[in-house]
């Protein structure tokens, strides 16, 4: 009987391999997968999902626009005093924000998601056999989204690890930080190589970059890094954009990816996808009902908004006869505000509250002519002003063109217009930071609103927390977040945070 | 493959049962004998078991204790009663047999159930605890783990909510684990199930046998990490045949300690008042004049209620001849105290053994149950929405939860807290309930060829279906979201279907031999399991109406369906030993092959020794009197624990779908990293025990110390985002748990009036000794686990009352924000800044018991029985994370009654436990955690008192053994606590310690009743 036991434990156990192995049923293993071009195809698309909630999906989340513009003098919020829930989002406007800030992991986990996914495809996609013209489109597109990730990061962290190869160990998944220059050449070379690998736009499908959006990258990066000659051969060679007539339809809906936009993020308000956009509701203001508002279904309170309010300083620099501000700016008058402003621009409505359709504009042809305005004229070039005007004095502005003017005064001017043409677009900071303006402006800024609490949309009698808007020059750059500090004992947090 | 093993079985069976069929049976010449069964006192024991050894007849006692068997004369008779000592009596040729049975303390002889197998209480090396069901019976309790709380030593069981039906926590021996759980592996008549132990019903148990140390659960290798409890059914006991009955029924109460003392309508509007003055605003209509309201709306009060409970059992054990079979019908119900809340569950168990002759046995055993639960979501911090017992609290005592007219407002907005829903109307109107059918079943054939020679071969199935649905109307409505009944677009349901079923073949052979003095018993086998689930859930929206609750009238359905499997191959192995009773050895092994580990890490070897010497059977002892027994036991081991996803070892590319232009468009993004080396936690453990009973065993005493070091912890470790990944599940870590257990067990008085004592306590410690990346300290919503600290202790600011005026605010640290009047920290890192995180976060305490403690006070007189369960545990904090809302200060939330003192002025600074209420400032007090919601945990909770009266029936044809007793379950709470329940949290772990308020426990008063026919 021993003896037959053991046969039938021999037995047993010579299928036991077979008999052990249980592979998900639900899902497609990593092994199985980056072989194809279906399979790229579909990773590319992967690539760009979490810059949806980069730049702000999710009522109660900090988008980019926190970082981009509620940080600078563009925009602030209306004081919540019925729910303060939400009060971890006004940190990063009040310069009290620390490491444990929503916005900053916001931004850092999601550009570093895109940068592994792009590291992902890059090292498994010159193994995979197929037609060349699609696998030189799909690595074009993930050393751009790579490259566009570490200028995101470089610029609002500065020094950042830099990880170019998905890790296979453990061991690998701590890096240090590489100094600024290192991740800045990487971009350009990111940026450079991915130029060469895109289509033109007419070749690329809508809502994918084509070579356009590489440029305007690479132009982006060189105008950061003062390097002016470098910027403008990258930006002239932007071509296939042009402006659209009336400035409204460039940010509606109707017309995601037209003729002006060289890169946006995508959003669609299919009902199941969870795809839709929502940060129109986070604009507007707190309403009982935001149906109030046009293009809004009725339904619940959005008592979580109140965000990214336009500040009167703002308001107050538009030329009055510039039709940009109607199409920039609402204003709403009942249920106690008197003629509270807040952002139109990405205002169009809802099918289903609160999902909304609009996508996010990254890169424009106009903001492609106003860096190459700055390019030509930091390198003291006349066809600055001829640029600055076509976005300026664009039939769609109604406004005059700009006479001829001095290098330095033009540079204030260009500042300006960008300040306008890009508003809400999450440039203003950075380009307050650029100019090394960002210092005095802001802790000017922190006087105004101190000093009248309730023209900057506090109630009566509450104003800023005490230490708020004490901008230092370590204020220029964000606090990592803490997740990595706790887990990276290479990584030194930021001064002043 | 399958038919492969199937058909060898049947080959290997079938021969078997040729050889037992031509073994013959022997004839003997029979004899009557009749006789009078009493006990002690002289007083008739009704119900006693007479048996034949080593035959299957057998016969009861009538009501005078007489009875009347044939057997052969020299034959030997059996005398059992539970609670008396057997009695062995050779006929030696007589027809008339008296016998006087004794009342035992505690039977050395008593057979524990262990892995694989029985052994006697005498021969058990291991940490082993046993409590049979006549300790568990009058407790009235759905669930077996609520009935065993206080009765084992080094065993934490936390009633962590009242929810009908769940809520129990058990934690062996302090034992943690990052992330592989900590609850035992259940064994049912030898069968680790894979449902929910909860779906028992407890009438149905015999004995429960925990196992503690590594050497007693070794058999169950890669799942014994966690301890192992065995649970075994009854089965009829030779030569009976009884009906019994045995129900009660009750009422369940909310004991007014525990109770939130929360602001009455007056004292709301009139802090409502008060803060719209501070703020500088007019005070609303509303709040003119607090004194009109009076009490108010006590909205706990408006939200719960008295329930029933009740719970009927009808078994019958019958044991003739060859055939023995054991039915237990049963049927449960609890109305929950919280409105809209229920459990009830039906269950049968058939337990059927047939014996050929004495070498052959088969059984067949089938427990199929049904239970059902409406379920409101009760638990939590409101907005883990909608959490509506503290929901509920939050809202203004100024709102009706009913007009004067009778109706029901739907909403309670106006009222001065944040607009939402009229609680009393969302708990009833939110459909949630579940329904789950289960068949435990198993089949088994034990053959004896030779003397000693067992083979045994078992088929054991689980199979479990459960449906859940989930209906939202749109005149439910949630905190900050008053209900809207005309807005149907929030309407939304969900529905959840899973199947599930494991099934195990094993088969084992075991010899026992003796050899002169040298005993051995030899256990060799081979088990294979396989567990598989299908689960769907899927949730609709687009509802016109609140009508039609199924998702037909649902526009849009969404959701998916998941599938999971594991397979696990095993080989055991074990050997006891020992010498004139005296000199004990014992190892164990077992080696398990399981599909959820990678490639290279698939076989583990989880082996174990131990050893046992019973001092006081040595000469040396046999002056000393007082001493009855004395045995020192040692065992060493290595098990393992296996609590990982079924696929978390392979990397897997997930649907990531982005649109393009208009078009929706699929898209995939890698989800993680592979690891082919992820394997089982390994815990190796060394336990040294010694047991001694004083004054012929009338006090017993226990001890046991262990330690055991956990390493290779399985856990899905974050690393670096910088990674492109937030984590990589791996085995990484190490923690040690050590500790004492003492159990001391003592007949106090005996005679008329006894008194009986059942006293345990243990005193258990752990550290962590390594962690994840960078040994990167773990965090949980307040805990902290550091290396070579205790493990999640409470880690918040630390609280220093308020700055109570201009001089304080200037000499103190500040964080920005601060202001005199508002919340004041301490500066733990001495940078002259408060900041909300790690460098002015502490350690505030630790959420870990240093002790927990159990006591059973068990007395009878006459026909009178009294007992008395109680537990504790003491040295651990909870945080009342809850707290931070029920005390928040800008008059969102109605609040504390302690509340009114807060800070109003450097003149009137309150009691400094508060904070000013400006807007703007009071963020800081309620959002930032800290030590101020930190209390001691401390407690001792009588968890039983029943009294018990034997009715005499004497001469009655139909009934004996009437016994009616009244019980008084969680009769009462001593605590400090404040929160509701000292033991919502279970203890210990990496991530317990918070309260986030739950459903309320009961204090339950039941009569009841029990008989046979």
């Amino acid at each position: 009987m021993k003896f037959k036991l053991f046969i039938l434990g021999a037995l047993l156990s010579s299928c036991s391999d077979d008999f052990l192995t249980k592979v998900p049923e639900t899902v497609v293993s990593a092994a199985d997968f980056y072989k194809t071009e279906s399979d790229f195809q579909q990773a590319i698309v992967g690539l760009y999902n979490p810059l949806r909630t980069l730049y702000g999906t999710g009522l109660a989340d900090a988008g980019a626009w926190s970082m981009g513009e509620m940080r600078s003098d563009n925009t602030t919020f209306s004081f919540n005093a019925g729910n303060r829930g939400y009060a971890d989002r006004e940190y990063v406007d009040l310069f009290t924000d620390d490491a444990n800030s929503g916005a900053t992991s916001n931004k850092y986990n999601n550009n570093y998601i895109i940068i592994g996914r792009a590291n992902q495809v890059l090292r498994t996609i010159d193994a995979a056999a197929f037609d060349e013209t699609q696998k030189n489109n799909f690595k074009g597109q993930a050393l751009f989204l790579r490259a566009f990730c570490y200028f995101d990061l470089v610029q609002y962290y500065g020094d950042v690890p830099l990880a170019l190869i998905p890790p296979t160990s453990f061991e690998q998944t701590s890096l240090p930080r590489s100094p600024k220059a290192d991740v800045y050449k990487q971009i350009i070379a990111d940026a450079t190589l991915a130029a060469s690998l895109l289509p033109d736009p007419s070749k690329q499908i809508k809502g994918y970059v084509a070579n356009g959006a590489a440029y305007a990258l690479l132009g982006n990066v060189h105008l950061v890094l003062k390097q002016w000659t470098e910027a403008e051969n990258a930006l002239t060679k932007v071509q296939g954009y042009s402006l659209m007539s009336d400035y409204a339809a460039v940010f509606d809906p109707n017309n995601k990816n037209n003729v002006e936009s060289i890169f946006e993020v995508q959003y669609l308000d299919e009902p199941t996808a969870g795809s839709a956009s929502n940060f129109a509701y986070n604009f507007l203001p707190i309403l009982a009902d935001p149906g109030v508002i046009p293009g809004f279904p009725s339904g619940n309170t959005n008592s979580y908004a109140g965000w990214n309010t336009p500040t009167p300083d703002l308001i107050n620099i538009y030329d009055q006869s510039d039709k940009r501000k109607a199409a920039s700016i609402g204003f709403y008058n009942g249920e106690g505000y008197t003629n509270r402003p807040y952002i139109k621009k990405f205002t169009h409505g809802a099918k289903i509250a609160p999902n909304t359709n609009d996508n996010w504009p990254v890169y424009r042809y106009a903001e492609v002519l106003l860096m190459l305005a700055e390019a030509q004229n930091e390198q003291g070039k006349a066809t600055a002003l001829a640029n600055l005007n076509a976005v300026h004095a664009h039939s769609r502005t109604g406004l005059a063109p700009i006479a001829s003017t001095g290098q330095a005064e033009l540079r204030e001017l260009i500042l300006k217009e960008r300040q306008i043409e890009l508003a809400f677009e999450n440039k203003r900071w950075l380009d307050l930071v650029r100019s090394g303006k960002a210092v005095a402006i802001m802790n000017a800024q922190g006087a105004k609103i101190r000093a009248n609490p309730e023209a900057y949309y506090y109630p009566k009698g509450i104003s800023p927390v005490s230490g708020s808007y004490t901008v230092t020059e370590s204020k220029l750059l964000f606090p990592i977040p803490q997740r990595e500090l706790r887990l990276n004992p290479d990584i030194e947090q930021n001064p002043g945070y | 493959m399958k038919t492969n093993v199937y058909s060898i079985s049947i080959r290997f069976l079938s021969q078997a049962l040729v050889i037992v069929l031509f073994s013959c049976v022997q004839l003997l010449a029979q004899t009557n004998i009749s006789g009078t069964v009493t006990d002690d006192k002289k007083i008739p024991m009704p119900g006693a078991t007479v048996t034949v050894k080593g035959t299957t007849t057998g016969v009861t006692t009538d009501v005078n204790g007489k009875y009347a068997i044939s057997s052969d004369a020299n034959a030997i008779l059996s005398f059992s009663f539970i609670g008396y000592k057997v009695q062995e009596v050779a006929v030696a040729g007589r027809s008339v047999i008296n016998v006087e049975l004794d009342a035992q303390s505690q039977n050395l002889d008593d057979v524990v159930i262990v892995a694989y197998g029985s052994q006697s209480k005498h021969n058990v090396t291991g940490a082993v605890q046993t409590v049979n069901q006549k300790e568990l019976k009058d407790i009235p309790a759905s669930q077996l783990t609520q009935k065993l709380q206080g009765k084992l030593a080094g065993v934490q069981i936390n009633q962590t909510t009242g929810i009908p039906g769940q809520g129990m926590s058990v934690r062996i021996r302090g034992q943690a684990s990052i992330s592989a759980g900590s609850e035992p592996l259940y064994v049912v008549d030898g069968f680790p199930i894979t449902g929910n132990i909860a779906n028992i019903n407890p009438d149905e148990i015999e004995t429960i046998s925990v196992l503690k140390d590594a050497s007693s659960t070794s058999l169950y290798g890669s799942r014994a990490a966690n301890g192992v409890v065995i649970v075994t059914t009854k089965r009829a006991k030779a030569g009976t045949s009884t009906i019994s009955v045995s129900a009660y029924t009750g009422i369940q109460q909310i004991p007014q300690k525990g109770r939130p003392d929360m602001m009455n309508a007056t004292e709301f509007a009139q802090f409502k008042k008060e803060v719209a003055i501070e703020n500088g605003q007019t005070v609303p209509d509303i709040f003119q004049n607090p004194e009109q309201y009076g009490e108010g709306t006590n909205w706990y009060d408006a939200v719960t209620r008295s329930a029933s409970i009740q719970n009927y059992s009808v078994s019958f054990n019958s044991s003739k001849d060859k055939f023995s079979t054991s039915v237990v019908a049963g049927y449960f119900k609890q109305n929950g105290v919280l409105l809209n809340s229920d459990y009830s569950r039906y269950s049968l168990r058939i337990n059927t053994d047939y014996k050929f002759n004495d070498k052959v046995k088969v059984g067949f055993n089938a427990a199929p149950t049904f239970s059902s639960n409406h379920t409101p979501q009760s638990d939590g911090i409101w907005y883990n929405s909608p959490s509506i017992v503290q929901s509920s609290l939050l809202t203004s005592p100024l709102a009706p939860y009913k007009n004067a007219d009778g109706s029901i407002p739907l909403n309670t907005n106006g009222y001065g807290t944040a607009d939402g829903p009229n609680w009393y109307n969302q708990v009833q109107v939110v459909k949630n309930k579940a329904r789950n059918s289960g068949l435990l079943a198993n089949g088994f054939i034990e053959i004896e060829p030779i003397n000693g020679l067992t083979y045994k071969s078992s088929i054991n199935i689980d199979l479990g279906n459960s449906v859940s649905d989930y209906f939202y109307p749109s005149t439910a409505g949630n905190v900050f979201n008053a209900p809207n009944e005309s807005d149907v677009s929030r309407i939304n349901a969900s529905h959840g279907n899973s199947l599930g079923y494991s099934w195990l073949w094993e088969n084992t052979l075991s010899y026992q031999k003796s050899i002169g003095e040298h005993q051995f018993d030899i256990l060799g086998g081979y088990t294979s399991q396989t567990a598989h689930s299908e689960t769907g859930s899927f949730s609709a929206t687009g509802f016109p109406d609140n009508k039609v609750q199924t998702f037909n009238a649902a526009k849009t359905i969404t959701g998916g369906t998941d599938i999971q499997d594991w397979t696990l191959l095993s080989y055991v192995g074990r050997v006891n030993y020992n010498f004139k009773q005296k000199y004990i050895l014992s190892a164990a092994i077992r080696r398990d092959g399981s599909s959820k580990f990678g490639v290279d890490k698939r076989w583990g070897n989880f082996p174990s020794v131990s050893a046992g010497w019973i001092i006081s059977d040595e000469a040396f002892m046999s002056n000393i009197k007082a001493v009855s027994f004395l045995k020192l036991r040692a065992s060493y081991g290595v098990i393992g624990n296996n609590n990982v996803g079924n696929y978390t070892q392979y990397a897997s590319v997930v649907a990531t779908n982005n649109p393009v232009g208009n078009q929706y468009v699929s898209g995939k993004s890698i989800a993680g990293l592979n690891n082919t080396a992820l394997g089982w936690e390994n815990t190796k453990e060394l336990d040294l025990g010694v047991d001694i009973n004083f004054l012929n065993n009338r006090i017993n005493f226990g001890y046991d110390y262990y330690h055991k070091t956990t390493d290779a912890l399985l856990y899905t470790v974050d690393i670096p985002i910088s990674s492109g990944f937030f984590n990589f599940a791996t085995n990484i870590g190490k923690l040690a748990f050590w500790g004492h257990e003492f159990t001391l067990s003592s007949q106090n008085l005996r005679g008329n009036l006894t008194w009986n004592t059942d006293f345990n306590i243990s005193f258990n410690k752990n550290k962590a000794l390594a962690l994840g990346t960078a040994n990167a300290a773990i965090f949980g919503d307040n805990t902290i686990t550091e290396v070579g600290k205790p493990l999640g202790q409470l880690y918040a600011l630390e609280w220093l009352g308020v700055y109570k005026d201009q001089a304080d605010f200037d000499s103190s640290p500040r964080y920005a924000g601060a202001e005199v009047g508002t919340v004041k920290f301490k500066d733990v890192n001495g940078d002259g800044i408060v900041t909300n995180d790690d460098r002015d976060k502490t350690v505030v305490g630790n959420s870990a018991p240093k002790a927990i403690f159990g006591i059973t006070n068990s007395f009878t007189y006459k026909n009178f029985d009294l007992s008395i369960v109680g537990a504790g545990a003491f040295g651990n904090k909870i945080i009342n994370v809850s707290e931070r809302f029920t005390t928040n200060l800008d008059g969102t939330f109605n609040v504390l009654k302690g509340v009114s003192q807060r800070w109003r002025s450097e003149e009137d600074p309150g009691a400094g436990i508060y904070g000013k209420s400006k807007a703007n400032t009071t963020g800081y007090e309620r959002d930032w955690s800290s030590s101020k919601f930190i209390y001691n945990a401390n407690y001792f909770t009588i968890k039983n008192i029943t009294l018990g009266y034997q009715v005499g029936l004497k001469e009655n044809k139909y009934i004996h053994g009437l016994r009616v007793y009244t019980s008084i379950q969680h009769a009462f709470v001593f605590t400090k606590y404040p929160g509701g329940n000292p033991e919502v949290s279970a203890a210990g772990g990496l991530f317990s310690g918070s309260d986030y308020t739950t459903y309320p426990v009961p204090r339950t008063f039941t009569l009841g009743i029990n008989f046979n026919l």
